[in-house]
């Protein structure tokens, strides 16, 4: 991938610390950012991780924004002088009456303004116990500003680690609260690398495991990944936003579980004879699919419903899998050289389920060839824990190990240095272990 | 030669990976070694349960079952993560849930240039040519002398000398090879003043940009580093800690214990009544001892060198949310 911004790319618009997938089909898409639209027009050819500043288009009213390339982003801090502060907060109170301009003039000065430095530094002005507040609160009141009315904001190209961190915080549900430290023990746990032929079975990520697998096996490499799945379509919404080169995204079979199985059991992919569509619905009413989707729905409804749309308008229609006029569909090849890949055994297996895993499992295992590693992910414990006590006794496997995860981010500054306030409290469990002869 | 390449069957000269309940031991396959005396002798590896005549396993499939007079175990091909939990320990490692995060938080794909610094017992860099082979390197420092000939031939041995190349130097003294400058991808610290070493990272980090994690236990080491990565231009400093619990699963049968009968009048009742029945769980239980802390991971990013700022003095990048609330608002 080239390092300039080019139309087709899937980019990150990164606003100070939000971070949003967009995909730049056309150079004067528009992406909104918060209750912003801003036009791309511009940016196409501009280097990544160019800043460019957002330039109101009539008034901030509307907030319709194009923009314009520019050196850095300018820091409020540094356009706003203070002078003055107090040396602890023993005096100020919070009386509702400290800021001297009324609602209504501030709605005036946020959209005559076309600065945002001019904005807080009139509410600074009017303001009687800002120049009271210490240093640290003064500073502090500038950067939630800036949060506020930052202008700046900076293209850079998606990458695992990105991609990961945005699909998270926009709405864990959808990638089964799959956290970037569990999804990096996924792949070392398997030893997925540049080399060997590697099998997921995914009903469940958006496609963020495959992008995960797909992106350490590598470009120009020998290394294949064989992603299963139970619908229609696979979820691929993670991998196509890594950008991958045709040939890397090649090395990725994609193809419907039930589909590829038959084809390696019975030599053919559809149930005798009858064609797809009726296969197409036998998948689609699987009722355990539909209902993991409806607990699924359920738990994202809590989620920033704006924000949700917004990752799916440019995401969602992808795939090209469907049959054309008479020739076979891709979906059909795909499904023979997944079965040619199968029959080379495979040197891992990872499954991400919302199903069972047991079944899964049971029938996948038999794929691996004996000494390779496996791990389940599940959302919640008691699957893996049933798994394990199943899988214990058996002569094919070793090495059984259930684990969770733990992490917290630091704020570290100079003399106020802590764990952050929030904690990303959910991520899944994992079940490794290895498969014997 | 068993570190390069999958393998099905066991041959001779291969570093195998013992797996015995719930213990490891990485052993070499050689049909006969030195005694004390010096005379070539059968090799007989002497395991908890029993003794292994090491020749036996030549030509076996990975993943086979080996019988011991004991027991039995499993024989296993080594991969970076078997392999951190059974190398000689030369000095403290890093183990599979940091590695995770430092492979993933750099960024590292087939194909990249890695700079690490100290090599200590190699647990680290095993991972880091795993993840960047076939046509990516890793070059990897360390000032002790002994260690860093004794990483360099163990790379050699597991057949991995193509994709790294292992140097005696203080980097922190030194920078890394002035050859290096602008070459990498990423680069990695895990050594007792890795603030000293960011000068260095920025002139080793490629003109597009890179990334940068620093390992270190001490979070007064953390400090410092963060306030290094800010005065060199790097973005997005974020500093964060993993731990990996293992759940200890079993089958557990649980008393019931009846108290509903109590509501009405009966002949007997006698002060301490027997549990009524019993019922099963499986529970999922937390070990008595689990890790607390391993190290701090600071991570960061180099922007090319056409957005590379001064340097400046500003702690917006590491700043984060924090609850107080603001005295002075808008009134709205
Ligand atoms: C904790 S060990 C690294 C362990 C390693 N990450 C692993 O996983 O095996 C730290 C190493 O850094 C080396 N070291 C310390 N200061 C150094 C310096 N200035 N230049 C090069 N190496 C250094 C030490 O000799 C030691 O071997």
């Amino acid at each position: 991938m080239s390092n300039e911004i080019k139309i087709g790319d899937y980019v990150v618009i990164q606003k100070q610390n939000y971070k949003k997938l967009h995909k730049f089909n056309k150079a004067d898409s528009s992406i909104s950012l918060g209750r912003d639209t801003v036009n791309l027009k511009g940016i196409d050819g501009c280097p990544y991780f160019s800043v460019f500043k957002m330039i109101p288009k009539s008034s901030k009213r509307n907030r319709d924004y194009t923009v314009e390339l520019a050196q850095e982003a300018v820091k409020l801090k540094d356009e706003i002088d203070i002078k003055v502060s107090g040396s602890d907060n023993r005096n100020i109170l919070d009386d509702g009456n400290s800021q001297k301009l009324s609602a209504s003039d501030i709605e005036t000065l946020k959209s005559d303004s076309n600065k945002a430095s001019d904005i807080v530094g009139t509410l600074i002005n009017n303001s009687n116990t800002f120049h009271n507040k210490t240093e640290f609160s003064q500073d502090k009141y500038l950067r939630k500003k800036e949060k506020k009315y930052f202008e700046y904001f900076q293209v850079i190209k998606p990458n695992l680690r990105v991609i990961s961190e945005i699909m998270y915080k926009l709405d864990p549900g959808k990638i089964q609260n799959l956290r970037i430290d569990t999804l990096s023990q996924i792949i070392t746990m398997v030893n997925i690398h540049s080399e060997g032929n590697h099998l997921l079975y995914d009903s469940g990520s958006n496609g963020l495991v495959a992008a995960a697998l797909l992106s350490v096996i590598g470009k120009d490499t020998n290394g294949k990944l064989l992603h299963m799945h139970p619908g229609n379509m696979s979820q691929k919404q993670a991998l196509l936003a890594m950008n991958f080169p045709e040939e890397q995204l090649n090395r990725c079979v994609s193809v419907n579980v039930y589909s590829a199985l038959r084809q390696f059991y019975q030599g053919c992919d559809t149930n005798n004879g009858v064609d797809k569509d009726i296969q197409t619905s036998e998948n689609d009413e699987n009722p355990l699919k539909r209902k993991a989707d409806e607990t699924d729905e359920h738990q994202s409804k809590k989620m920033k419903q704006e924000e949700d749309e917004e990752l799916v308008e440019s995401l969602d229609k992808t795939d090209g899998d469907k049959p054309r006029g008479n020739k076979k569909p891709k979906w059909h090849f795909d499904n023979i050289a997944a079965s040619e890949i199968l029959q080379n055994k495979m040197d891992s297996l990872v499954i991400a389920c919302k199903e069972d895993p047991q079944n899964i499992f049971n029938e996948l295992v038999s794929f691996v060839k004996p000494g390779r590693p496996f791990v389940i992910y599940y959302s919640a414990v008691e699957p893996l824990q049933q798994l394990y006590l199943t899988l214990r006794p058996r002569a094919n496997v070793a090495a059984l190990k259930l684990t969770c995860n733990w992490m917290r981010n630091y704020q570290v500054l100079p003399e106020r240095t802590h764990p952050e306030v929030t904690m990303n409290g959910a991520s899944g469990y994992l079940l490794s272990g290895y498969v014997l002869k | 030669m068993s570190f390069r390449n999958y393998k099905d069957k066991i041959e001779e000269g291969d570093t195998v990976i013992l797996y015995l309940s719930n213990n490891l031991y990485a052993l070499d396959v050689q049909r006969e070694i030195k005694n004390k005396k010096g005379e070539m002798i059968e090799n007989v590896y002497q395991t908890p349960f029993g003794a292994l005549k090491v020749k036996t396993l030549i030509g076996a499939d990975y993943g086979t079952k080996i019988e011991l007079t004991k027991g039995w175990g499993h024989v296993l091909q080594p991969t970076p993560e078997l392999w951190s939990l059974t190398l000689p320990h030369r000095t403290q490692i890093i183990y599979t849930p940091d590695i995770s995060m430092i492979l993933l938080q750099l960024d590292l794909v087939p194909g990249c240039v890695v700079v690490e610094a100290g090599t200590g017992s190699g647990s680290l860099t095993h991972a880091l040519i795993r993840r960047v082979r076939p046509h990516g390197h890793v070059y990897t420092f360390d000032f002790h002398e002994h260690r860093a000939k004794i990483a360099q031939e163990e790379f050699k041995d597991h057949g991995l000398a193509d994709f790294v190349t292992a140097k005696h130097r203080d980097v922190l003294a030194e920078g890394f090879d002035k050859d290096l400058n602008g070459k990498a991808d990423a680069v990695f610290l895990d050594l007792p003043s890795p603030w000293l070493g960011v000068p260095h990272a920025l002139a080793a980090i490629k003109e597009e940009g890179g990334r940068f994690c620093s390992f270190s236990p001490c979070i007064e080491q953390v400090q410092r580093t963060c306030l290094a990565l800010q005065e060199h231009g790097f973005q997005e400093i974020t500093t964060m800690e993993v731990l990996q619990s293992e759940i200890k699963v079993s089958r557990r049968t649980v008393p019931v214990r009846d108290l509903s009968f109590l509501k009405q009048k009966s002949s007997i009742s006698p002060v301490e009544e027997k549990p009524s029945s019993e019922t099963s769980y499986v529970v999922g239980a937390l070990p008595q001892s689990n890790p607390g802390h391993t190290g701090y991971l600071t991570v960061a990013t180099l922007p090319p060198v056409y957005v590379r700022g001064k340097s400046k003095k500003d702690d917006d990048n590491i700043s984060s949310e924090n609850g107080e609330k603001m005295v002075v608002d808008e009134n709205v």
